[in-house]
């Protein structure tokens, strides 16, 4: 296998459709009225928005704004509005400061210098406000992360991964511009550099260390099978490099499954209960 | 027997573990290809119970012949049309052992069945867990002509669609449940089947989504030199009909006699190899 940049080029078109008629399929079956999610101006819930408003329309979704005093960039309000205003999506601002500040005064280990705790923080009470709005109007939430992210892990734990469905899971991050490219996302929103913004500043290449151009590649090898010699070979990278995105990858598995549990019974959560998946409600 | 017939290529989506559902949707269909004048309908893999059902085969899985057989025979029956469909069958000896099967009834009633000989274990499938395999290939003699009955992976082993074809089946039928990732495949291998046995090859697969799986549709009767003679729509539940003339099977074997050209000696040799791999 041949690792050049388009490995990743899809039939963006045909990825549309797919999308489209998954989120539109789970919607309708589970009998809710329509899709709620976070958006935060960045490129994944920006695509996640607009690709649910195409699939079920804009006036049966969603957008929670939510932002706070910390990392709060009038930008990513901006283009999470125009987002909004282009697919016709309703949307609500609402400021977490208060309920992230309550919070941290009232739990007796918090440390302000710890910005990754603090960080994952903001990440769950986000999660909270989004599931309220779920459960109070029959929603279903939808999820904006992409393939590069589960694998290498680089999202919170019952944070902004927590979701009913996930329409870009299996998109790598360039894929996600390419598909929000497709779709006629703004492309100041496309091309807007990355970041999880659980603190001032973070930005997610730096803080991975590798550009999402070649993250993808490796990530792309390693999905089909490729040793590491041979991914760090093609790409002209150091195999440290490549086993380094490998371990941090496998490491992560704790991060996508349901918590381990040590088995006692005959049949078991996470183990072998194994059931057919019904679309949800609430 | 008839040399010539229509033969309409039912694909449907199921409403998984709902029998009543996909019965009806069954029935439904059947009439509308009677309509077309077709004299078989045939439905897609595990069709009566939806393919994605997990654990819940084992609630699902019925006897054959057992009661759903017996409402298709009687719908079958009542509209005079051959159908084939496909369902989680339980074995007769045992209290949950399943087969993976496709069933053949006709206006007379019940004629044959067939039991899944390679069940996928790898990527998104699990049969293996679920399913015991069958070990006889299936060609069953009807008005028709004969039919050869095989199950979606089967079509990645040209030995099993080869020896249906041997077992005199001019007919062969692959019925599917496959998701869109391995539409590539499916469209080659399907016309290799027809074209190397120099039979008519009907391919149904199912439609919608299933555990975030899209099955792909795409169903089509190819000739046996490798033309569509009927194909459906991609991802969307249609029915189509194509027309089965025995006679054009002749001139293709004469021009390509792969029949003709069949080396026992060397199966022996994939007999002992494959023992050795």
């Amino acid at each position: 296998m041949n690792l050049k940049p388009s490995v990743l080029d899809l039939n963006w078109a045909e990825v549309e459709t797919k999308i489209k008629r998954f989120v539109k399929d789970y919607v309708e079956n589970s009998k809710a009225k329509g899709i709620v999610l976070g958006l935060s101006g960045g490129i994944d819930s920006s695509t996640a928005a607009a690709l649910s408003a195409l699939a079920i329309g804009g006036k049966k979704v969603l957008g929670l704004l939510l932002p706070e005093k910390e990392t709060y960039n009038k930008r990513d309000i901006e283009d999470a509005k125009l987002v909004a205003e282009k697919f016709g999506l309703k949307t609500e601002i609402i400021d977490i400061t208060p309920a992230l500040e309550a919070i941290q005064k009232t739990i007796p280990a918090f440390n302000h210098e710890d910005k990754l705790c603090k960080g994952n923080l903001k990440a769950r009470i986000r999660m909270v406000y989004i599931y309220y709005y779920a459960n109070r109007l029959n929603l279903i939430v939808c999820g904006s992360s992409d393939k590069s992210e589960i694998m290498i892990g680089y999202f919170t734990k019952w944070g902004d991964v927590a979701a009913d469905i996930a329409p870009l899971m299996d998109l790598y991050k360039t894929q996600v511009r390419k598909i929000a490219e497709h779709i006629g996302l703004p492309r100041e929103i496309v091309q807007k550099p990355s970041s999880p913004s659980l603190w001032p500043g973070q930005m997610a290449e730096e803080e991975i260390g590798i550009k999402y151009e070649t993250l993808d590649l490796i990530l792309y090898g390693l999905e089909h099978f490729m040793k590491t010699e041979e991914i760090a070979r093609q790409l002209g990278l150091e195999k440290v490099t490549v086993d380094k995105v490998k371990n941090r990858w496998k490491s992560m598995e704790h991060k996508r499954r349901m918590p381990l549990t040590t088995k006692i019974q005959y049949r078991t959560a996470g183990f072998d209960f194994r059931l057919p998946h019904h679309s949800m409600t609430h | 027997m008839k040399e010539k017939f229509k033969i309409a290529l039912a694909q449907i989506s199921c409403r998984r573990e709902d029998k009543k559902a996909n019965l009806q949707k069954i029935e439904e269909y059947a009439k509308k290809a009677k309509k077309q004048n077709a004299e078989l309908v045939v439905f897609p893999e595990l069709s009566l119970t939806g393919y994605t059902v997990r654990d819940e085969i084992y609630e699902l899985a019925e006897k054959i012949p057992g009661p759903s057989t017996s409402i298709i025979e009687k719908l079958a029956k009542e509209i005079g049309i051959h159908v084939i469909f496909g369902m989680p069958e339980l074995s007769e000896k045992t209290e949950a052992t399943v087969y993976n099967s496709a069933v053949l009834v006709g206006p007379e009633g019940f004629i044959g069945k067939y039991r899944k000989m390679y069940l996928p274990t790898h990527s998104v499938f699990e049969e293996k867990r679920y399913f015991r395999p069958g070990y006889e290939v299936g060609a069953f003699k009807t008005e028709l002509g004969k039919i050869g009955l095989t199950i979606c992976y089967d079509i990645f082993f040209p030995e099993v669609i080869r020896l249906t074809r041997l077992e005199g089946a001019k007919l062969i039928v692959c019925i599917s449940a496959s998701p869109a990732i391995r539409r590539t495949y499916f469209e080659t291998l399907t016309t290799a089947r027809a074209i190397e046995n120099a039979a008519f090859l009907a391919y149904v697969n199912l439609v919608g989504l299933e555990d975030g799986l899209q099955f792909w549709g795409g169903s089509r009767l190819i000739g046996p030199n490798g033309n569509i003679i009927a194909k459906a729509e991609y991802d969307e539940e249609n029915l189509v009909v194509g027309e089965i003339d025995y006679a054009d099977i002749r001139p293709v074997e004469i021009f390509v006699p792969t029949l003709r050209d069949l080396r026992p000696e060397i199966f022996e040799k994939i007999k002992v190899k494959t023992e050795t791999l």
